[in-house]
């Protein structure tokens, strides 16, 4: 079964049409893969999924239900969440308190609790503390505690902004670009810590990478954008194949070239 | 019908010389992207460097008006690199760069009612002030010229920008200030292009502004009206900053002509909100969706 | 320098802390700048007059009522303006703030630009005094919340908090309500103090410096903006003799601290209780650090 589903998702800036009719599915519990070119429109799926633009025309359709043109926040709440391509951290605050505030919806105290110090909130400020202390381990952050994010290194930026979008206990995670500036062996790291988060966290997985390995490495299905219409879909070892693939990523030049 | 037209021309008048101060806006926030509130100190200046050179140092009008320019632009280059250069340097976000501007508007105020005093000071005739009659409306020789200075200052201006190869400079710098700079383009020399010309029309702007009413500390206030111009045209647009300006100025006239000066202020601000609220790009700007 | 002196004094710079607080949460805090903060003053003071003068209220309830009223404008103002862009938004705030003003200028019940005498004097060090530490103590719980937290995330990066769940739109509303009520209270200590309000009392002018002893006390710090107040409100109080020359030193100090340590007195941090005792102990280089991972009254901001 789908988590989620987009129908005839198009977006149009101006007169420039980003992305046309696509239509997908990702299926529940499994890690899959957004691919294309550069400009094929990848990352404007991922804005029209989480609310951040507009949809022109289509549909979004997350567990059954349509969340297209809801707002971005709520649409985090639905249990939706994602990592940006140029990272973006709450640059000045640690390492802790980036992922503290981000855990926020596990708590509902109102502004009188907290002005007043009730029993309430201090117990679910224990909580947050608690939660967000527990993240830091898993994701191996607990060195980092009281940096200031914009000062790690830039692997570990990366995983904080995971481990940020994990204090919201999404569903559906979205990475952008996860392995953008990594290294081999960061990057290897990393395919063992998406693998991980989906079985740990038991949430659904869709990435944007350019890195083939990564991508044919982990993901159980794959689809591929180009010009802003889905070209295919597929499993790895057919995408792989795909010649329609492979001119997309080689160019007119394969054909016209020689 | 002839008290209206009379006004339109007081309007034109008054909103060309709007235009020359909102011109000088819209140029710092196309390239920098802030709003520069110490221009209003600049033209304040300006009209003080042109009422001393005409009266102290007994220039010719058209020296004064010349050499009261050329002290603005300099005031205004100065002002670039005191206050904002090295907030540019680290690449500080544009609300430092609008205080830094507060700061340096609320010292220029100043320093001139310590040294100079707080007085209202009247520019010496230069014109005759008697009016030019065209049938049954009287025009002002004052209000002609100033309309004349400002629209040939604005017609130079548009020609340098789009003529000459510095000119260009200075449209690829506020179109992609990172790619003109990659380009070869010297952006600081642009940006202290950029001031330069701001303080020279501020300049010409701050004389007429004075001849026209009075030379007094805090009338650099009374510029936040070309600000709103400048914004209702859409902030960074140079045919907006000019057509915003325009009607503005007849707005006002009108507005003070029909009902009560009172009100006239009122409406800018009203104005100002409305625009904001709903078309926040101005008149003549585009509207951009956020990219994530 | 006598008791009196000192006195005056303290109760401006408790009325300015009062709205420099309450600006803070907005700038300092929630990464919104406003040029118009004067006009939640002219409100707030103008209906804490008339609650008063007019309607009979005792002071207090006076005051209440115009940080109230101040906070109910600044309901449809956020709604209007609070999606635009930064520097828009700080534009639309200076209109806001010169409209109230204008308008004011024309309300002839209450004296219209020529103002209105006759304020009972109620102000008092007392009652500003515990006004502050009841106000800085509920800033400080709030920063301390989530609530705050989610604040912060829209300075930090308000793109990210929309994906992490927090409704920035609300939280930002929250922060203008709040920070109207703080200035709408200091507007109207401040009419009680004078006996005498003008709506050129006001005017931009107020608004910048508002801003500047945020700045100055550093963004994102309550105790920053509390030693800012006192700081900034005293020391033109004592150059007094300097007269004229002292706006033009504060505009030349207000570009140098841009330029320099722009990051303000406190630059984030906090004075928590635990940082000073830590500080006795002598263990001075971990306090910088800890400042960001305390447990005290004020904790983390960076």
């Amino acid at each position: 079964m789908n988590i989620l589903e987009t129908h005839d998702l198009t977006k149009t800036f101006g007169g420039l049409t980003a992305v046309e009719d696509v239509s997908f599915g990702v299926r529940r519990d499994s890690i899959s893969g957004l691919i294309g070119p550069n400009g094929a429109g990848k990352t404007t799926v991922f804005n029209l999924i989480t609310g951040i633009y507009k949809v022109t025309a289509g549909q979004v359709v997350f567990d059954g239900k349509p969340i297209h043109n809801v707002d971005p926040h709520k649409i985090a709440q639905a249990g939706i969440t994602r990592t940006f391509q140029n990272i973006r951290l709450f640059k000045r605050l640690s390492v802790y308190n980036n992922i503290l505030t981000a855990c926020h919806g596990l708590a509902g105290y109102s502004v009188a609790d907290s002005t007043f110090g009730t029993r309430r909130y201090r117990e679910q400020e224990e909580q947050l503390k608690r939660e967000a202390s527990r993240l830091m381990d898993v994701m191996g952050l607990a060195e980092w505690r009281d940096k200031q994010a914009v000062s790690l290194p830039y692997g570990v930026q990366r995983r904080l902004e995971i481990a940020r979008a994990l204090a919201v206990r999404p569903r559906l995670l979205l990475l952008d670009e996860p392995a953008a500036g990594m290294n081999p062996d960061e990057t290897r790291q990393l395919m063992t810590l998406i693998s991980r988060i989906r079985d740990e966290f038991g949430c659904t997985i869709l990435v944007i990478e350019h890195r083939m390995d990564l991508i044919m490495g982990i993901c159980e299905n794959i689809v591929v954008l180009n010009f802003g219409r889905k070209l295919t879909e597929g499993s790895p070892r057919t995408i792989q194949s795909d010649p329609q693939v492979i001119q997309a990523y080689l160019g007119e030049g394969v054909n016209a070239g020689a | 019908m002839a008290q209206f037209l009379q006004q339109m021309i007081n309007g034109l008048s008054i909103g060309s010389v709007y235009a020359l101060m909102a011109v000088g806006y819209s140029l710092v926030y196309s390239i920098m992207s802030f709003s520069n509130f110490a221009h209003g100190g600049v033209i304040m200046l300006g009209s003080y460097f042109g009422f001393y050179l005409l009266t102290l140092a007994h220039w010719a009008f058209p020296a004064a008006f010349v050499g009261a320019a050329l002290c603005s632009a300099g005031l205004a280059v100065i002002v670039e690199r005191v206050a904002y250069r090295p907030l540019r340097l680290r690449n500080a976000p544009f609300l430092y760069f609008i205080i830094s501007a507060m700061g340096a508007s609320i010292f220029l105020e100043n320093f001139v009612v310590a040294t100079i005093g707080p007085t209202f000071r009247t520019y010496p005739t230069v014109l005759p002030r008697a009016p030019i009659e065209i049938g049954s409306v009287y025009i002002g020789r004052l209000d002609i010229m100033i309309f004349i200075i400002s629209a040939v200052c604005l017609a130079l201006l548009v020609y340098f920008l789009d003529r000459t190869k510095v000119g260009k400079a200075v449209q690829a710098t506020a179109h992609n200030a990172r790619a003109a700079k990659l380009m070869g383009i010297n952006t600081d020399l642009v940006i202290t292009l950029v001031f330069a010309i701001g303080g020279l029309l501020a300049g010409v702007a701050g004389v007429m502004f004075g001849m026209k009413y009075t030379v007094y500390p805090q009338m650099g206030g009374i510029t936040i009206k070309s600000f709103i111009a400048a914004v209702f045209g859409g902030l960074g647009s140079l045919p907006g900053a000019v057509i915003g300006s325009l009607i503005l100025g007849i707005m006002e006239t009108l507005i003070s002509g029909y009902f009560s000066s009172q009100f006239r202020d009122l409406i800018s601000f009203t104005l100002l909100i409305a625009v904001l609220v709903f078309r926040p790009m101005g008149l003549m700007g585009k509207a951009t969706e956020e990219k994530a | 320098m006598n008791w009196f002196y000192i006195k005056g004094i303290l109760m401006l710079a408790g009325m300015n802390l009062m709205a420099v607080l309450g600006l803070s949460l907005l700038t300092g805090f929630t990464g919104l700048f406003s040029f118009g903060h004067a006009g939640f003053m002219a409100l707030g003071a103008y209906a804490a007059a008339w609650a008063g003068v007019r309607m009979g209220l005792p002071f207090l309830v006076a005051l209440l009522v115009g940080g109230l009223f101040a906070g109910l404008v600044s309901l449809p103002i956020g709604r209007l303006t609070l999606n635009l862009k930064g520097d828009y938004f700080c534009i639309a705030t200076l209109g806001f703030g010169e409209a109230i003003r204008l308008i004011l200028d024309n309300v002839q019940t209450f004296g219209g630009a020529r103002g209105w005498p006759g304020i009972p004097i109620r102000t008092e060090l007392w009652n500003v005094a515990l006004i502050c530490v009841a106000a800085t103590l509920f800033m400080v719980r709030l920063v301390n919340s989530r609530h705050g937290r989610n604040m912060i995330a829209v300075r930090e990066e308000e793109l990210a908090a929309k994906t992490v769940g927090i409704d920035t739109f609300k939280y930002k509303m929250l922060s203008l309500f709040v920070s109207a009520v703080y200035a709408g209270i200091a507007g109207g200590m401040m009419g009680y103090y004078t006996g005498f309000l003008q709506p050129k009392m006001f005017g931009m002018a107020r608004s910048t410096e508002l801003t500047i002893i945020v700045i100055f006390g550093g963004i994102g710090s309550v105790s920053g903006s509390v030693l800012g107040s006192v700081l900034l409100t005293a020391l033109p109080e004592i150059l007094r003799t300097f007269a004229i020359w002292r706006l033009v030193v504060y505009g030349a100090a207000v570009i140098f601290i841009m330029i320099s340590r722009p990051e303000g007195l406190m630059g984030g941090r906090e004075i928590t209780l635990e940082a000073i005792r830590r500080l006795v102990r002598g263990r001075r280089a971990e306090a910088e650090a800890g400042a960001g991972a305390g447990t005290g009254v004020g904790e983390v901001r960076r």
